[in-house]
Formats: structure tokens, C-alpha cells, sequence
């Protein structure tokens, strides 16, 4: 197992950039997700194209029409076999970079490192905004090492006015520290959608994830997060991401039996690695839910731990102490010293290929 | 050996580098950086930009010449590997260079425009879509999109709407000729040329025009389609050389500096004057201010005049006179019969008191 920081920017041998999908990662590859992909490698029917760096280039999405995302990904299986991973221990498949396939690692810390030293006055209206962000982000006390940029904002290729800006946080605690400073914290060009527009939000943009919550339900999830907002107009999005020394799993050491979709209950106990990708909550009093058990054969024996996502939407969902609900792949856990326990997954790869792309979800049971 | 110019180095250690010039050494390639991390070397007189994901320094030639000195001598030091010895030159002649092994990555203006031509319009930023649009308009002329590029930040990547330039490479000194002469009469209504006044502005934004009165200024840029509006986004016109048509090859020639010295001639071609580096082949030429230098007999053998820099393309026509103030040197070739020519802009002219001295304008009935 080896480490690298979630979120990470990577091009590839073969022209290919993509984003490090978590922190942990099999030996000799890096669990990553295709963000562009050339289109002279595969055309990309039902997928969005873009001019950047000289190509045309196929922006990979998982929420494309699903028959031309079998499609798209079939092709890609045939013609770069060596980005998909069949890991023996998950008895699924992850999109990687192998090592010796990386070209360049965009790295986003020393990014804005750099950016943080380029004087004021040769900064463009975005860049002076991502620059302030950092500033009130630091007003936390976190410090501007423990910072870093990503996407485009670190490609040089946004647009002021429309793209993003996004944020790495290095470190679990430094995440809450911001997201908890972000809860009181006011700055006049600092701005969380209300419920009103988070209503209107909903109504707008109806997705697989939103169609499982009512309007009142999602109002109440959406509001009280704070991974994105927007400043001076701009959304921002935090993205947290474990050090080398806090990853809540090494790869390699659980063996994961996929058991069914499921969808269980539970009450949160812990939810203090819900912020990274993948993100979990402990869980107690973990249950299927009425008529699904005799189906999927579960051993009653064994507790269900645990919820698992690996979908941005889904983190930072529930707190310690609410009583939880979620969707998604059942794995039985297998531990080192041989100790099992259930846990469901959220956002593998394979869901979006599946019904599970509709069905998987996580939400709290709050009022 | 030929390597089309206009196109984009990125080197391995960060540098963004434009290929200048069309014809270039057997193992790398001549540049001008563009873009240098600051991580090395940086000069707060320079401007920086964030690229890459790296504080970067833009080069520019035209900053405080102490500072700019400066900063080039630190280039050297820094970067020897990116300075070239020209055997072919006098030692004093400043060149850049990567070497083949240093390229991390090419980015052709041919490719990325057909790739851009080829992409579904509704992916298209605003940008983007007026790129398609002027280059679907230049296609009128009877060039294929083949024939054309574009290059610098729509090449890149890192272009502002409504602010970058658009820069457009054609491929050929025929298509480039071809290009400009539709260029004088074709409409569209989004194409607007430079006005008078816009032209004035630019005249005094650019030191090396101070040699023009502006009425002379004027006369020749009213003519001049290489540059001008689409949308409301400045575009630019350069031309490159196919290999077949180079004006010169990199090693077949020698040439030893003479000196500093000012110059006329009757242009007699001035077709190589779109290139970089252009030029004007021209006769009767004659020294007018040899700064002292011994240079008897020389006159009528100065034949052509060239330059680096793309201010000074059709500036002439065949029989119109030029004057000019370069470095002169005399060229000796084997089974040719030597001749001399006069040069402006090389870089070690930004570097010293030439930066200011050197200059082609064509003589007006005076």
C-alpha cells in the first residue's frame, strides 16, 4: 500500500489527466479518476469535449447517459487495459494510474506555494480572488503550507467569472479546523447559498443523489455544510486530504466480499473521517432495512460498521449522534486478525455502470 | 535542419519557450523563453505570471536595459544549457536555444488547430468560437485548415476571453502572401481592421516606431492585414517558412561582424519579409553612417537586410528604398561569392546601447 494525496492532478504517458481518488492506494499504482482523456484515443459520444493543451479532449463524466458510458468505458478497457485495476481484495475494479505510466504530478501544495509568491499587482481578478480565499481560509489558523490548489485553478486554464476555485486542506484535523471555523466565520465577499436558494438549488437541479430527499431534506443536509460556497461570486469547494500517518485504512489489509445492494440504518457514532475522500461513518444499531435481509443472507452475528463513501456529495452528511440511512454496495470486512463486520459502500466505480447509479445514497434522519 | 516557428516548447525543468525561426542548429532548437520559473532566476522588472502551476517571469526585452542585462547574465548561469555557441556567428551573438533532449513537450499550432476545427461547436468557449469563426473566414482565401495554426495561450490553454490576442500561424510563405492578399478585400461582419487612432496607440506603446514620423507610420500599417479585430478580439497573423522554402540554412553560411552601421537600399524582394528572421534582398545599396568603421568598397556587395523582429514585415515593396541601422556583417559561404548584410534584433542588441539604435523604415521622398 502506499500513500498519495487525494485530489491530485496527474498527466499521463499516454495524455490523459487525471485526479488521485483517495489517499490510500494499491502498490505500484494510484487509485485515480480520468478528468480528460484525448479524443483521438476514443471519440466520446455522450460526453462533453474540450479544447486544452492542444487537443481535443473528452471530459470523462460518470453521470453521462448511461448506455454510452458502458460504451465509452468498454472501449477504454479494450484500449488502455492497464488503468483498470482489478483489486483482489475489494473483488471489484478501480481506474488507476500505473507508476510507470505518470508523466507529471501536478502538485498542489507547492502550486500555491508559488502562486502565494507572485506579487499582487501581476495577479489576474481570479487568481486576487483565490488569493484572498487562502488568506481568510488561514484566518483558522491554519497555516498557507497546510494549503494547496487543484484543477484548474492550478492548470492555469480557468476562466475568471466561471470556473471554481478548489481548495486542498493537507490533514484531518486542519480540514475541521477550516470547516469549523467556516461555521461562524463572515468575510463580506463570503457566501453560503440560504435555504431559499438551496430550495431553489433542488428544484433546479435535480440529480440521482437529490431524488432520494425531499425538498426539506435536502435544504437541511445542503445548509449546513461548508465545502462550498462562494467568495466574491466564485464558488469554492474544500477538498480535505489524509496525511500519510492518518488514513483510515492501508490498502491491502481488509479483504472486502461484496455481498448486495443494501440499504441499512444505523446512529452515527463517529463521523470525523466523513470529510475525505473515501470518507466513512461509524455506525451502532447498524440494520437492513425491512425485506431486504432474507435476500442478501447476512450473517446476523456480525455487526454493519460502517458507511463508506466515495461520492463528494455524500460527505460531511451526517454527525455523531443522528440516526443515519444510506444505500449502497454490501461488503462483509474481513480485518487483519480475522475480526469481521459489515459495511456499505457508496460511489465505487462499477455503481454508475448499474442501477446503483440511482439507487445509492446517504442521508441522516433529521428533522 | 527545419522546425517550424511559432510553436510551443515547454522544456523539462519548466521553461515555456516560442521556436524562433524556421531553420535552426542539428540538435536543438532556437527559442525565445517566454515564460521562466522564478525558482532559479527572477527580476522584479519582468512581470510575473502564475502558470503551470509555477511563479513564472515573462521575458521581455523591453524593460530597464540594466535589469534586463542583469537578468540575462543570471539566464546564462542558470540555464547554460539553453545558451548556443553559433560557430557560425560572431562570438558576441546572443542565441537561445533547448536542446532536443531538454523538450518535455511540443505543442504544435497545425495540430492543435485542426484539433480545435474538428471539435463540436457547442464545446466551445467564447473564445474558441471566434477562433473557429476567423479561421472558418480565412478559409475563404483558398487555404485549408491544414495550412493554418494558432499558437501562444489558445495553444496552451491559459487565454482570458475578451482579453488574450488570437495568433494565427500560417504555414507557407505562399498561403501567408495568399492569405493577405484576400485579406484586402474580403468582408465579414465581425472582421474590423485597426483605426487610425488604435494604430497611434500602438506607435506609442512600441519604442522601435519612434523612428517613424506618423504619418509615415500610418501610410504603412493602413496597408497592412496581419493584424486587426474579430469579435472584438485582436488577432495576428505570422507566417512560417516550409522547409522547401527556407530563405537560408542554418550552417551554410558564415558571417563576421563588422560593426554597428546605418544603411540604404532599393529593395529588389521583399518576399522573405514575413518570415522570422525576414528579410529584404536589395541593390544599390550604401553605407550612410559607418559609426567610424572602415568600409570602403563595401557598398554595392550589402545585400539584404534582416531582422528578428516581426514590427518590421512589408515595410517595402520591390523598388522602394529602406534605410536601416544594424549590426553589419559579411557573409562568406562555400562556392558563393562573399557579400555583406545588415541585421537588426538580435538579442544582444536588447542588451546594449543597439536596442535603441537599431531600426528599418523605408525612405520617403525626402
Amino acid at each position: 500500500m502506499t500513500h498519495f494525496y487525494e485530489s491530485t492532478l496527474i498527466d499521463t504517458t499516454d495524455g490523459f489527466q487525471c485526479k488521485s481518488y483517495g489517499n490510500e492506494h494499491p502498490e505500484g499504482y494510484v487509485i485515480v479518476k480520468p478528468k480528460y482523456i484525448p479524443k483521438e484515443a476514443i471519440e466520446g459520444e455522450g460526453l462533453k469535449y474540450r479544447f486544452l493543451f492542444e487537443k481535443c479532449l473528452v471530459r470523462f463524466n460518470l453521470f453521462a447517459e448511461k448506455e454510452k458510458l458502458v460504451n465509452y468505458l468498454e472501449q477504454f478497457r479494450k484500449k488502455f487495459p492497464g488503468y483498470i485495476y482489478d483489486s483482489p481484495v475489494h473483488k471489484n475494479w478501480f481506474f488507476v494510474v500505473p507508476k510507470e505510466k505518470i508523466k507529471t504530478v501536478h502538485d498542489g501544495r507547492k502550486g500555491l506555494g508559488e502562486l502565494l509568491k507572485v506579487p499582487k499587482k501581476d495577479l489576474d481578478e481570479y487568481l486576487t480572488l483565490v488569493r484572498e480565499l487562502v488568506d481568510f481560509l488561514c484566518r483558522s489558523g491554519v497555516s498557507p503550507d497546510n494549503l494547496g490548489i487543484t484543477h484548474s485553478t492550478l492548470m492555469a486554464n480557468y476562466t475568471p467569472g466561471e470556473s471554481d476555485i478548489d481548495i486542498i486542506i493537507y490533514g484531518k484535523e486542519n480540514g475541521w479546523k477550516i470547516l469549523d471555523y467556516l461555521k461562524t466565520a463572515a468575510h463580506d465577499k463570503l457566501k453560503w447559498k440560504t435555504d431559499e436558494e438551496w430550495a431553489e438549488y433542488y428544484k433546479e437541479h435535480k440529480t440521482s443523489e437529490s431524488s432520494h430527499f425531499t425538498e426539506k431534506e435536502y435544504v437541511k443536509h445542503m445548509g449546513r455544510k461548508r465545502y462550498e460556497g462562494t467568495f466574491g461570486g466564485t464558488v469554492f469547494t474544500l477538498f480535505t486530504v489524509e496525511e500519510p500517518d492518518e488514513t483510515w485504512f492501508k490498502w491491502g489489509e481488509e479483504i472486502y466480499e461484496p455481498v448486495g445492494t443494501a440499504t441499512i440504518r444505523g446512529k452515527v457514532i463517529d463521523h470525523y473521517n466523513s470529510h475525505v475522500r473515501p470518507g466513512y461513518y461509524e455506525i451502532e444499531e447498524g440494520e437492513i432495512v425491512e425485506g431486504e435481509s432474507e435476500a442478501l443472507k447476512l450473517n446476523k452475528e456480525i455487526p454493519i460498521k460502517r458507511i463508506v463513501t466515495y461520492s463528494i456529495p455524500f460527505i460531511q452528511q451526517a454527525l455523531k449522534g443522528e440516526r443515519v440511512k444510506a444505500c449502497g454496495l454490501l461488503e462483509l470486512v474481513t480485518a487483519k486478525d480475522g475480526s469481521r463486520y459489515y459495511r456499505v459502500v457508496v460511489g465505487y466505480f462499477d455503481a454508475y455502470l448499474t442501477d446503483r447509479r440511482e439507487k445509492e445514497y446517504i442521508k441522516a434522519e433529521v428533522e | 535542419m527545419h522546425f517550424y516557428e511559432s510553436s510551443i516548447i515547454t522544456t523539462k525543468d519548466g521553461l515555456h519557450c516560442q521556436v524562433y525561426g524556421n531553420e535552426h542548429p542539428m540538435s536543438s532548437i532556437l527559442v525565445k523563453p517566454k515564460y521562466i520559473p522564478t525558482g532559479k532566476i527572477e527580476s522584479d522588472a519582468l512581470q510575473y505570471r502564475f502558470i503551470s502551476g509555477r511563479k513564472m517571469n515573462r521575458l521581455n526585452l523591453w524593460i530597464d536595459k540594466a535589469k534586463l542585462k542583469t537578468y540575462i547574465e543570471q539566464f546564462k548561469e542558470a540555464y547554460p544549457h539553453y545558451m548556443l555557441e553559433s560557430p557560425q556567428h560572431t562570438e558576441e551573438r546572443l542565441f537561445f536555444t533547448v536542446p532536443v533532449d531538454d523538450i518535455e513537450r511540443i505543442y504544435f499550432p497545425r495540430r492543435g488547430l485542426s484539433e480545435l476545427m474538428a471539435m463540436p461547436k457547442e464545446a466551445l468557449d467564447e473564445h474558441l468560437k471566434t477562433v473557429h469563426e476567423l479561421v472558418s473566414f480565412f478559409i475563404g482565401s483558398g487555404l485549408r485548415i491544414k495550412d493554418l495554426g494558432i499558437t501562444y495561450s489558445t495553444l496552451m490553454g491559459h487565454y482570458m476571453s475578451n482579453i488574450s490576442d488570437i495568433n494565427i500561424v500560417v504555414y507557407g510563405k505562399e498561403n501567408f502572401w495568399k492569405l493577405m492578399k484576400y485579406l484586402e478585400t474580403a468582408e465579414h461582419p465581425s472582421l474590423k481592421w485597426k483605426t487610425d487612432e488604435e494604430w497611434l496607440d500602438f506607435y506609442k506603446k512600441r519604442n522601435r516606431f519612434g523612428i517613424f514620423s506618423e504619418d509615415g507610420f500610418l501610410r504603412i500599417m493602413r496597408k497592412r492585414k496581419s493584424e486587426g479585430y474579430f469579435n472584438g478580439c485582436l488577432f495576428v497573423i505570422f507566417a512560417t517558412e516550409k522547409e522547401e522554402e527556407v530563405w537560408f540554412k542554418w550552417g551554410e553560411e558564415q558571417y563576421s561582424s563588422l560593426g554597428l552601421a546605418a544603411i540604404e537600399g532599393i529593395v529588389t524582394d521583399s518576399h522573405n519579409s514575413i518570415v522570422r528572421p525576414g528579410c529584404y534582398d536589395i541593390k544599390d545599396a550604401k553605407v550612410i553612417d559607418g559609426n567610424g568603421l572602415k568600409l570602403e568598397g563595401i557598398n554595392n556587395k550589402i545585400k539584404k537586410i534582416v531582422f528578428y523582429s516581426r514590427d518590421y514585415a512589408m515595410l517595402a515593396h520591390p523598388g522602394e528604398k529602406l534605410r536601416a541601422c544594424g549590426i553589419l556583417e559579411k557573409v562568406s559561404a562555400k562556392n558563393k561569392e562573399n557579400y555583406y548584410r545588415l541585421v537588426v534584433g538580435y538579442f544582444d542588441a536588447y542588451v546594449d546601447e543597439r536596442r535603441e539604435k537599431e531600426f528599418i523604415k523605408p525612405v520617403e521622398n525626402e
